[in-house]
């Protein structure tokens, strides 16, 4: 589902995010990139969103190649991913319903299913009795909650979710693993950044990438 | 398109709701709006005064053919008939001797009594052609060439100075239109831009939840083109306010230069302010959309 292949990403200002990356993600699977900040966890979701293309190598979602030319394909890439951004980016003043429904206005589902999807990641995330607050009103957590739902309810293929432990307690971080978890099924493959490894228990049916310095260190393997 | 049209009333709300987001600056944009389009009614409505003039002037250009003395009355008559059916000729008649005295007695007013040491009539019947300036070499050549013709009096001078006038004023009028019509759409599509680079993180949010980019531009354009229409409304009030305000003020004419009727000025700057708005909101929407275009 997703494949990287010698991947090598540098920025406009010469700074080289990644050096040959190869990895292989699979439909269903629960991955965790892990690596202190500044590895180059973010960058491999920019690339698999499209909002980076490769300098050298190929990155390809879906089956598609992520290219500079193919703004359609990236559109119709991003359509089938539930993205959980480290700063959220919730439109303001706008309700949390009205955030979760915006994600979802441009994909085929009828209004009845929109509405009715809204609903039910809001009631997911626990948040089914703040829908009507403005997203300015909430609090961190609460704003992070209505940006999974946003994801999820769109019922994607894939979810990522960079950072999201980031600013929490760790009571509240790790409900938030678990509450990302529990969306992975077998259409849905789940892929969730940290560099707050300590949260994370050893999983048996998880892969983790671990990074650093741009280099992909261990694949697979529980390393911690 | 389905989708388009089952998104409409969205994308209606999502205007108000973007008009409302910034109240203050919007209300800002749109009195920006209407003062330029006060200023852009103006020129236009002066444009059509100088072209009025320029018709004006044009009309009253005109030259006399005098007859040869074998020309009998009949056949000034043809003559004349002849001479109008040239190309660059609007009419002619015939003055004669009678109205050609009495012509000159108004020239000369209290001097007139100088005419009655003639015994005789000395003015001659003639052919008064009013013609096109821009056709006056061609007419002249063919009039002066005309059997029954002894000479053309071609007030050259004055002719080629009309001409002069007219040319100027119609340059004046185009490049005036021009300049306030592209500062105009400049000042708009910036303003439109700024509008839409105060939600840039909403655009750039959409772009990443893979929105395509009707579904983002629309609300967007359709803001600018409420705005650009409501200054386009409230620029024709206020035109229309100045035109009556001026008509009562001068009575319905400023000097020789003939004003065109009050209600035929006020239903053109009613109808075109906000129809040019309308336009100008889209375009400017559509180029302060595409100015702030950044990668996918």
């Amino acid at each position: 589902m997703i494949e990287f292949k010698e991947v090598s990403l540098i920025y406009p200002d010469k700074t080289q995010a990644l050096y040959d990356v190869n990895l292989c993600i699979g439909q269903g699977e629960l991955v965790y990139i892990t690596g202190p900040s500044g590895a180059g966890k973010t960058s491999m979701l920019k690339l698999i969103m499209g909002m980076e293309i490769p300098t050298v190598g190929s990155v390809s979602v879906f089956d598609k190649k992520v290219r500079h030319s193919g703004t359609r394909t990236i559109r119709r890439i991003r359509r089938k991913i539930g993205p959980v951004f480290q700063e959220f980016k919730l439109i303001k003043g706008r309700t949390s319903l009205e955030n979760v429904i915006m994600g979802m206005r441009f994909l085929k589902i009828t209004p009845k299913q929109m509405k009715l999807q809204a609903h039910e990641a809001l009631e997911k995330v626990g948040l089914a009795h703040k829908k009507y607050s403005k997203v300015e009103n909430l609090s961190w957590g609460e704003a992070q909650r209505v940006a999974i739902a946003r994801a999820v309810a769109r019922k994607p293929s894939l979810i990522l979710a960079d950072e999201p432990t980031g600013n929490l307690d760790y009571d509240n971080a790790v409900n938030i693993l678990e509450l990302l978890k529990s969306f992975r099924n077998d259409n849905t493959t789940v892929i969730i950044t940290t560099h707050a490894t300590h949260l994370i228990k050893d999983e048996k049916d998880a892969t983790f990438i671990r990074i650093n310095n741009g280099r992909v260190t261990a694949e697979r393997g529980w390393t911690e | 398109m389905r989708r388009f049209f089952y998104n409409l009333g969205y994308f209606i709300k999502e205007s108000g709701k973007i008009i409302k987001l910034n109240l203050l600056s919007n209300i800002f944009t749109v009195i920006g709006t209407g003062l330029i389009l006060f200023l852009l009614g103006i020129v236009i409505a002066g444009t059509d005064i100088g072209s009025r003039l320029v018709t004006m002037l044009n009309e009253e250009a005109e030259i006399n053919g005098y007859f040869t003395k074998d020309v009998t009355t009949d056949k000034m008559q043809s003559i004349a008939e002849e001479i109008g059916r040239m190309d660059g000729v609007r009419s002619t008649r015939i003055v004669g001797e009678e109205e050609a005295k009495q012509r000159m007695e108004e020239i000369l007013g209290e001097e007139a009594s100088i005419l009655e040491l003639f015994t005789d009539n000395p003015f001659e019947a003639f052919v008064e052609i009013r013609i096109d300036v821009e056709a006056m070499d061609a007419v002249l050549d063919s009039v002066k060439d005309t059997e029954g013709i002894e000479y053309v009096r071609d007030n050259r001078e004055v002719l080629e100075k009309i001409k002069d006038i007219t040319y100027a004023l119609k340059i004046l009028g185009y490049l005036m239109t021009a300049a306030v019509g592209i500062t105009t759409l400049i000042i708009l599509s910036h303003m439109i831009r700024q509008g839409i680079y105060n939600n840039r993180d909403q655009i750039n949010t959409l772009k990443l939840l893979g929105s395509p980019g009707v579904f983002i531009g629309f609300p967007y354009v359709l803001t600018g083109v409420i705005l650009t229409v409501l200054g386009g409304i409230i620029a024709a009030a206020a035109v229309v306010w100045l035109i009556n305000g001026a008509y009562d003020s001068m009575g319905g004419t400023l000097l020789f230069i003939p004003l065109p009727p009050r209600k035929e000025l006020i239903d053109m700057m009613a109808l075109w302010l906000p129809g040019i708005s309308l336009v100008l909101g889209l375009f400017g929407s559509l180029f302060g959309l595409s100015s702030i275009r950044e990668k996918s």
